[in-house]
């Protein structure tokens, strides 16, 4: 399991420096369109590049904020059962992310694929833009890898870590 | 069964699924909503939605105003731009009783003018005045508190993520909601003041004066400010002036952080990676709330729930500021147990079309709700601002900042009856805009 753990923990970290470099490039993209804007010279396809990009950010975050517990749950209740009870409430919660994602998984990339084949391009730039769909589904595969590692560790106990 | 019954299990599910498994907030909506609508339209629709709605949030331009506020926020946060705040304020008020807690709520209300974080503000704060204050005898009971609902000025001045999310998830203007939140926010940080002087005169040895300083020195330390302002009259000014979409906002905002910072050296590299590390993490998890709130909506919109208890709410005999009085209730007492921007995300799908419904304002409603949920942050048990400094103060115990907050959380109450009285302190601003 701690091998698991380790690819996980790489995996997520390599997915986090992709997101930041993502997100240095929608402030460059929006600061030149600003500045160009003002000589009259506006970049084309700002808008869409950015809502594509602000994708890949988002997804290539998932598995780095769930290892990191940053999504906001409300542990207040759970904290007052037995150790016993915490230990089956989070396998089953673990389990039932899991399970989520990788239906999400599925259908994002099954969206992806239809987008493929038909040729769907963006209006301004004329580019497909398949690939950050399936990017997207990338992402949520390993949240879905990080909830299953999760889980392995909920059920051989390790609660400290598991929560 | 009726549609509106599914919606009522629904939520009930939702709540068993948030306080007993202890799911994420977005995520139990997101399941719980995919659950729901599969239940009453069809798994393959349910499918269908998931996959295009997880695809159509994330890569919604609107959105991605987000992880650039968060991102400017975290850039001051780890620029010293408050510290220099601090120390104006501190030149000007700090040899009045109480000066130096004054001075705090006044960098805050600066600080808040380009980070909207509440959280941030609260640490940013508490790391600059709490040994300022320590070293000039200020009581912990004084001290704590002040930094600690400062933090709260974050959320309600502009740029505030809270607003963000809020204007994405129920559609009104980013923009009219940040200049609907100035004047609120500067009336809340005025009652902190007042309650501060207050407390000075019945306790004077909450608040010893300070070290006096020469008029020259005042007026030298004014340059102190010049930042903070720049960067608020340019991004805030910007979307004023039509000049910016609330992201470019967030882009100019962001390159003239670091541009204002890079020259003094206090932004170090590790600094600046952990700012981007900070937002996206933080970014992740609002875009995740967002994404789980409107699969939630969409199982809520067939089941026509929120219809009818709005349409339910409207019809009764009674003035509909009593029904706002048990909505800001149920937001002070969910406030206190969930994290701010999760219950407000939670309850929104209810609670708006309800107030809509009431024939309230949506800018004035948001600004309120958004007044009455951080309040929690303040609150036991789960006030988050209060063990954020509990965590830079570890000396101090829980119990004397929770009692020190609370001194402030009447000021709160106050400036949410003021703004509920005389709604136009919330209107005026975004009135103006054509």
């Amino acid at each position: 399991m701690a091998v698991l753990e380790k690819i996980s923990n790489i995996l997520n970290q390599v997915l986090l420096w992709i997101a930041g470099l993502f997100l240095l490039a929608m402030i460059s993209i929006t600061g030149a369109n600003i500045i160009l804007r003002l000589f009259g010279l506006p970049l084309r396809g700002t808008f869409e590049l950015m809502g594509y990009f602000g994708a890949v950010v988002t997804a290539f975050a998932l598995g780095y904020t769930q290892i990191k517990r940053v999504h906001i749950a409300v542990d207040i209740v759970v904290m007052r059962f037995s150790k016993k009870t915490q230990k089956i409430l989070h396998t089953v919660n673990h389990l039932v992310c899991m399970a989520f994602f990788i239906i999400v998984t599925w259908q994002v990339s099954k969206y992806a694929t239809t987008l493929w084949e038909t040729g769907e391009v963006t209006e301004t730039l004329q580019i497909v833009y398949f690939p950050f769909t399936y990017a997207v589904a990338l992402g949520c595969l390993i949240l879905a890898f990080t909830f299953f590692v999760d889980f392995l560790k909920s059920i051989s106990g390790d609660q400290e870590s598991s929560q | 069964m009726s549609p509106e019954l599914v919606g009522v299990i629904g939520i009930i599910v939702l709540l068993l699924v948030l306080f007993l498994l202890g799911m994420p907030v977005g995520f139990a909506m997101a399941v719980v909503g995919f659950c729901g609508f599969a239940y009453l339209v069809s798994f393959k629709a349910a499918f269908g939605m998931v996959g295009t709605d997880i695809w159509g949030t994330f890569s919604k331009y609107g959105l991605t105003v987000i992880p650039l506020f968060i991102l400017m926020g975290y850039l001051a946060f780890n620029s010293g731009i408050a510290e220099k705040l601090y120390n104006t304020a501190y030149k000007w008020v700090g040899h009045w009783p109480g000066g130096l807690a004054i001075a705090t709520i006044a960098a805050d209300e600066f600080f808040a003018a380009i980070c909207g974080s509440n959280t941030a503000t609260a640490a940013t704060m508490a790391a600059i005045a709490l040994p300022q204050m320590k070293k000039y005898n200020y009581d912990t009971r004084l001290s704590t508190g002040t930094v600690v609902t400062g933090g709260t000025l974050g959320t309600v001045m502009p740029p505030s993520v809270l607003l963000i999310i809020i204007g994405l998830q129920t559609e009104q203007s980013i923009i009219k909601l940040f200049l609907g939140g100035i004047l609120p926010a500067l009336l809340l940080g005025l009652l902190f003041v007042l309650t501060i002087v207050v407390l000075c005169r019945i306790y004077p040895e909450f608040g010893p004066p300070g070290p006096k300083t020469s008029f020259k020195e005042k007026i030298k330390s004014l340059t102190g400010v010049v930042e903070a302002l720049s960067i608020f009259a340019l991004v805030i000014g910007g979307l004023y002036a039509g000049i910016f979409t609330p992201t470019e906002a967030g882009a100019a905002g962001v390159l003239l952080t670091l541009i204002v910072t890079l020259p003094t050296r206090k932004l170090t590299l590790q600094g600046l990676i952990n700012s981007f590390k900070d937002t996206l993490k933080i970014s992740c998890m609002a875009f995740m709330l967002v994404t789980g709130a409107l699969i939630f909506g969409r199982f809520l919109a067939i089941t026509r729930l929120p219809f009818m208890v709005a349409d339910f709410a409207a019809s009764l005999p009674v003035s509909p500021y009593a029904i706002l009085a048990i909505i800001l209730i149920i937001y002070l007492i969910g406030g206190c147990f969930v994290d701010a921007l999760g219950f407000l995300v939670l309850t929104i799908p209810i609670f708006f079309p309800l107030g809509k419904a009431l024939g309230f304002e949506p800018v004035w409603f948001a600004i309120i709700i958004t007044m009455v949920t951080t309040m929690g942050a303040i609150t036991p048990p789960v006030g988050v601002n209060i063990f954020v400094v509990k965590a830079l103060a570890p000396e101090i115990d829980l119990a004397t900042i929770f009692k020190s907050a609370c001194f402030f959380l009447i000021a709160c109450i106050v400036c949410t009856i003021i703004l509920i009285i005389f709604p136009q302190i919330v209107l005026v601003i975004p009135n103006m805009m054509r």
